[in-house]
């Protein structure tokens, strides 16, 4: 065997997007100074999980990890996928972060993918299971994803900090993707969403629902926001709510905005206790301050909200030899980064310009060709 | 201090994000840093937290923190605008399909164009 040249990378940064990438490109990386500088160093729990989670779904991938955890080796294997998989995500990230690396994974697996994924569905920190299925997968038909094969069912809901909610996803896989040019962003044509509660009282949905609507009927009378309320077993371990709402426009992009108040979870539980439990944020200004989130969103523009931008550069980037030109609005931080590491991984380079009369930004670049080799043709 | 953001944004957009020599990309690693967190007061050279001297210590392209939080959201929730207020909510009435549409529509002809 020869020796293999792995790609040096420092620090925990963009972790789930550099093994992605490396995975797909079968390029071996080495990370050095993981939390180095921290009290604790070394890999995070949801960060090792997600190395066992690339190692379910690959065959004869290799993962190295010194003793304390600060450098990590990782030789990637073929992405096999196949059905009947369980993965426990733990309690540290939602199930979103696993997520969002995850349906590009599957999408360029062997075999099609079928998962359960135990853990947080929602939180605050990485987007809802509800933003998957109403964002999500509609931003992944665009790119040439069959919509029959995408599901996701959430078959119970776990907030933190105890989780104890579970999904079942499927995700097909794919040839290559297409190419689109997607710079119409349309006018708003309808607000749906949903509310959930948890273990705690039906009312409060009610409430957020209540508040939302409020904020939205002077700009809009289309809007719709379902409940869900998850008792006993499909409840979790823990009591929260949560709200996620999705703007849809005349040509077909969807907008999102969630979020999620639980407990926070301690590392310190006697603390928390002692101090008689923190107060969570009323459920009114959960529905306001959220609706508010979405229509900031909104004015910034683009087709796809500021948090799948990064998912929305990927896909371009992996598109077959042909260009793709998108439009989003202002620059988030994480689509910043994953910019440098798709040009880092796949020599893929934006052409970026912006549009000073809208305040967006127009994307164009020209796909990398990756193509789905380890799936059999039919 | 926006408008002045968004200006310097559109120059160097390109720049911004990939960086283009040494010199221009420690300077654009510093834009991202102060679009993130509105600028921070230049003035008060002396006092800096760990992690701020850090990062200017190290040289290369994107010299932040190397170990900042994987985390595609970027919502906060203390800076939203009363979007209750009638001038507020106003503002984007031409985003929505109850708007003016043919002001919706040229604002995509116009950037087509381009």
């Amino acid at each position: 065997m020869g020796k293999i040249t792995y790609k040096r990378l420092k620090g925990s940064q963009n972790m789930r997007q550099r093994l992605l990438l490396a995975t797909l490109k079968s390029t071996p990386v080495l990370i050095e100074d993981i939390h180095a500088d921290d009290t604790l160093p070394g890999l995070r729990p949801h960060e090792i999980s997600l190395l066992r989670l690339f190692e379910k779904l690959t065959d004869d991938c290799l993962i190295e990890i010194n003793e304390t955890g600060t450098k990590l080796k990782y030789k990637p294997g073929i992405i096999v996928g196949g059905s009947h998989l369980v993965h426990d995500c733990g309690v540290s990230r939602a199930i979103g972060y696993f997520l969002e690396p995850l349906i590009l994974l599957g999408l360029f697996a062997r075999k099609t993918l079928v998962i359960i994924l135990k853990g947080i569905t929602n939180d605050s920190k990485d987007p809802s299971v509800d933003t998957f299925l109403s964002t999500t997968f509609p931003l992944l038909k665009r790119f040439g994803v069959p919509s029959e094969g995408l599901k996701l069912e959430i078959k119970s809901r776990g907030v933190s900090p105890h989780g104890g909610g579970e999904v079942h996803l499927t995700i097909p896989t794919v040839q290559h993707l297409t190419a689109t040019m997607w710079t119409d962003e349309g006018m708003v044509k309808r607000i749906r969403g949903e509310a959930f509660t948890t273990r705690v009282s039906v009312q409060l949905g009610n409430e957020m629902i209540y508040a939302a609507r409020g904020i939205f009927n002077r700009l809009l009378p289309d809007v719709y926001i379902a409940s869900d309320y998850r008792k006993r077993s499909e409840a979790g371990n823990s009591p929260g709510y949560g709200i996620s709402l999705v703007a849809e426009t005349t040509s077909g992009c969807c907008i999102s905005a969630d979020t999620t108040v639980s407990y926070p979870r301690g590392d310190e539980e006697e603390d928390i206790e002692g101090e008689e439990k923190k107060e969570l944020i009323p459920a009114a200004d959960v529905g306001e301050k959220l609706a508010s989130v979405l229509l900031e969103e909104i004015e910034k523009g683009g087709v796809v909200d500021s948090t799948h931008q990064g998912l929305l550069f990927l896909l371009c980037a992996l598109c077959p030899k042909d260009v793709s030109k998108v439009r989003v609005g202002k620059l988030s931080p994480y689509g910043i980064e994953t910019l440098r590491e798709i040009r880092d991984f796949l020599d893929v380079q934006f052409v970026i310009k912006p549009d000073p009369s809208t305040g967006t930004v127009i994307l164009k670049c020209w796909g990398s060709g990756m193509k789905n080799l380890s799936r059999k043709t039919t | 201090l926006v408008e002045r953001a968004s200006k310097k944004q559109n120059i160097n957009l390109m720049q911004l994000v990939y960086g283009k020599s040494a010199s221009t990309s420690n300077t654009s690693a510093n834009e991202v840093k102060d679009d993130s967190e509105n600028e921070e007061s230049d003035e008060d050279e002396f006092f800096k937290p760990k992690g701020q001297r850090v990062k200017n210590s190290i040289e290369g392209l994107d010299g932040g923190n190397i170990n900042t939080e994987d985390c595609s959201k970027s919502t906060k929730f203390s800076e939203l605008k009363n979007w209750k207020e009638e001038e507020v909510y106003e503002s984007i009435r031409d985003r929505f399909v109850t708007g003016d549409w043919s002001k919706g529509a040229l604002r995509n002809q116009m950037s087509e164009a381009k």
